[in-house]
């Protein structure tokens, strides 16, 4: 019971972490279509906007700050890189923005150094939440949390109740016919891709003072954003959401667990010999815990091809 | 006929007389300068620099500068294999590379094989850092040299240290990432339980450097209830785990490798104290002569794996002393030759190479996170305190039965 309650703790905060940076991804390519390589370079920009500044103007101007300046380097990688490329197709706008990656990254190494930074949560967040059997559990992963909901909220709402989510869907089914009724579609899709690489960046800001903020921040979670949103079905928020909570669940609960082959195996009387045959047999799942959210995207992608909440193939 | 003894005789004096430019020694640093693993990557370059930078200033060696290229294996295998032909074509003498124990497997198998082709132009590989077993043992061979500590050395080193002062308890738990350096980790802290007078509560091996959330890991920790944890995580690994065990409270005592990698004091905060490491070299356990010196050329005081790593240009330098081959072609086995037979005094102790695999016998330091330590890291006001040093012979183990060296001809 100790057990998985605390896993699930854990796996819960953990999913809306990722849910945090996938959103921004899935929202991008669910109106646009772009499939945006450099999404966890805007995720790292804002960890390291938000370190810069909060060092001068403190932790709360930092984090308010970040998405702005993220979002506007957003929308200039929209209005003045991808037009470029967009008419040779997805394979070329994928390259570019997966170059954008890569210059993002060894820029910042120039900027801040090859080692992480000493970016820290202020210390009237520093403070456990709770007690659960005699482990402290700390109330900026809440904090982390409750951003997430909040973000996933306040998205679905501007989506689905506002005159601009009704503009923004309009422009992405039918283009031709919402420029026909006087809406400026360009401007339309620049502030989409803005809002997306703001959220990546409200993220960085907000994960960056919990997790360390480095140079490989972007490496290290850019995979696994991109197997949530595959997951969830790209293009679905709803979809994203679900997907990042169930890897959260899944890495967490794996950890705890000692199981492999040879225990399976011990359940007909082959404990044994698959101890002595070792290898695969005896890879205990915890080992593996950071492979699972790939083994869950190939079952999901021979089962659902579009994903769990994705309507087109 | 006499005009044939003639030419004879001009072209033999123009091959025996001494050349304008003699051949300068040649050193490669095959290194992660971009990449994942930049920060530690260019770490071992400054310390070659360093190094090469002494020699120069002591007049070079066979009349010339010793010339130092760098190539960027970029973080990978593959990259590195691509710089060592690279490095080979041109005319590199002796390899250092330090970051990776799988870069570094490939270049001492890529070195073993250009040596078999290649009689009379071999090439030295100096690894400054790749830590895994197997390099002394299935893999060694006569021109791998290596300069840095195994997980046996920093292991014993540590329940040894730790048991002295009354911190390692009788319950301890390993956690390590899986792969030959975290399974080297693991065995070693087994392989100490009765030396140490512990048992193991549980050990664990974990992905490298792919998981960002170490809560359900410091869950699985917390109910095993240990005094001290095993791990010889790095980078990120090592850095997230050390954060979630303080942010839920967790009471025990980190024994690790890599605590002094740059960054992990100033995130970690006051989380990391207490906490232990052993590793080759520490200011602190210094006169601090050596830590003057190598501000005075660099900037800073030597940080992370910089120390050990100067410490082998240093024996490199000290073996070269010990060859001449008057301005004429260099003879790489004469230097290796040398090199095995150096015994380098370092800050520390003496640092002299095991004949059988090569593997230095050299001291190691256990330290202890404290405030306000005579060398601060990170711009903190934490930073090392020495706990022991052990010297060489206590540190070092027995020669691996896997290691079958062949030695050249003499």
């Amino acid at each position: 019971m100790e057990f998985a309650i605390i896993s699930t703790l854990n796996g819960v905060t953990y999913g809306l972490l990722l849910f945090m940076v996938s959103a921004g991804l899935t929202l991008i390519f669910g109106m646009m279509g772009v499939l945006n390589f450099a999404h966890a370079s805007f995720y790292m920009m804002g960890a390291y906007v938000a370190y810069a500044v909060s060092s001068v103007f403190g932790f709360w101007v930092g984090i308010l700050v970040a998405p702005i300046v993220v979002g506007l380097a957003g929308m200039a990688v929209e209005r003045f890189l991808l037009p470029r490329v967009h008419a040779h197709g997805h394979a070329h706008e994928l390259l570019l923005t997966f170059g954008l990656a890569l210059i993002i990254e060894e820029l910042i190494k120039i900027f801040f150094g090859d080692f992480p930074v000493n970016y820290q949560m202020p210390a009237e967040l520093r403070f456990s939440a709770f007690e659960v059997f005699g482990a402290t559990y700390p109330f900026y992963r809440l904090f982390i949390g409750a951003v997430a909901v909040v973000m996933f909220a306040a998205l679905w709402v501007l989506l689905t109740r506002t005159r601009t989510g009704i503009v923004v869907r309009a422009a992405e089914r039918l283009p031709a016919m919402a420029e026909a009724l006087g809406h400026n579609i360009p401007i339309v899709f620049m502030f989409v891709f803005g809002t997306g690489a703001a959220l990546a960046g409200l993220a960085g800001a907000v994960a960056g003072a919990f997790y360390p903020t480095n140079p490989n921040m972007a490496l290290e979670l850019g995979v696994i954003v991109f197997v949530v949103v595959v997951v969830g079905g790209l293009g679905s928020l709803k979809g994203s959401l679900l997907a990042s909570l169930m890897i959260g669940l899944f890495s967490s609960f794996a950890v705890g667990l000692d199981w492999s082959l040879a225990n399976l195996l011990g359940v007909v009387g082959l404990g044994d010999w698959a101890r002595s045959v070792g290898g695969l047999l005896t890879l205990e799942l915890s080992s593996i815990s950071a492979t699972i959210p790939f083994a869950l995207m190939l079952i999901v992608l021979l089962v659902r091809p579009a994903g769990l909440m994705g309507e087109r193939n | 006929m006499k005009r044939l003894a003639m030419i004879a005789a001009t072209s033999a004096a123009a091959l025996t007389a001494s050349p304008l430019h003699a051949e300068p020694l040649k050193i490669g640093i095959i290194e992660s300068l971009s990449g994942a693993q930049t920060s530690t990557g260019r770490l071992y370059a400054n310390a070659v620099k360093y190094g090469v930078d002494r020699i120069n200033e002591a007049g070079g060696f066979n009349g010339e500068p010793v010339v130092v290229t760098e190539y960027d294996n970029a973080g990978g295998a593959p990259d590195a294999a691509d710089k060592f032909r690279n490095a080979v074509a041109d005319g590199v003498d002796i390899i250092f590379q330090g970051a990776s124990s799988a870069i570094a497997g490939q270049l001492t198998e890529d070195v073993r094989k250009h040596n078999l082709r290649n009689p009379g132009d071999e090439v030295i590989f100096i690894n400054l850092g790749g830590e895994a077993m197997e390099l002394t043992g299935e893999k060694c061979q006569f021109y791998h040299f290596r300069y840095t500590t195994t997980a046996p050395m920093r292991v014993n080193a540590l329940v040894g240290a730790m048991k002295e002062s009354g911190d390692l308890g009788t319950k301890v738990y390993s956690i390590n990432q899986n792969y030959s350096w975290g399974q080297d980790m693991q065995a070693a802290a087994a392989a100490a339980a009765a030396d140490g007078g512990y048992t193991v509560v549980d050990e664990v091996l974990h992905d490298v450097n792919k998981i960002q959330d170490f809560a359900p890991f410091v869950a699985r920790i917390s109910s095993a209830a240990p005094d001290t944890v095993f791990t010889g995580n790095w980078s990120n690994d090592l850095l997230l785990l050390m954060k979630a065990a303080g942010d839920a409270g967790l009471d025990v005592t980190f024994a690790t490798a890599f605590l002094d990698q740059p960054g992990n004091i100033a995130n970690a905060g006051k989380t990391a104290i207490g906490h232990y490491i052993a590793n080759n070299y520490d200011n602190a356990a210094t006169d601090g002569k050596f830590a003057e010196d190598y501000k005075t050329a660099t900037g800073h005081y030597p940080i992370f794996v910089e120390g050990h790593s100067a410490f082998a240009l240093g024996a490199l330098q000290q073996a070269l002393g010990t060859v001449d081959f008057g301005g004429g072609d260099i003879d790489v086995t004469k230097i290796a030759l040398a090199l095995e037979n150096t015994t380098y005094e370092t800050p520390l102790g003496p640092v002299s190479v095991r004949k059988e695999d090569h593997q230095t016998i050299r001291p190691v330091v256990v330290s202890k996170v404290v405030e306000n330590p005579k060398y601060p890291a990170d711009e903190t006001n934490m930073g090392f305190e020495t706990v022991k040093v052990i010297a060489g012979e206590d540190a070092i183990y027995p020669v691996q039965d896997s290691c079958k060296m062949e030695r050249p001809a003499e």
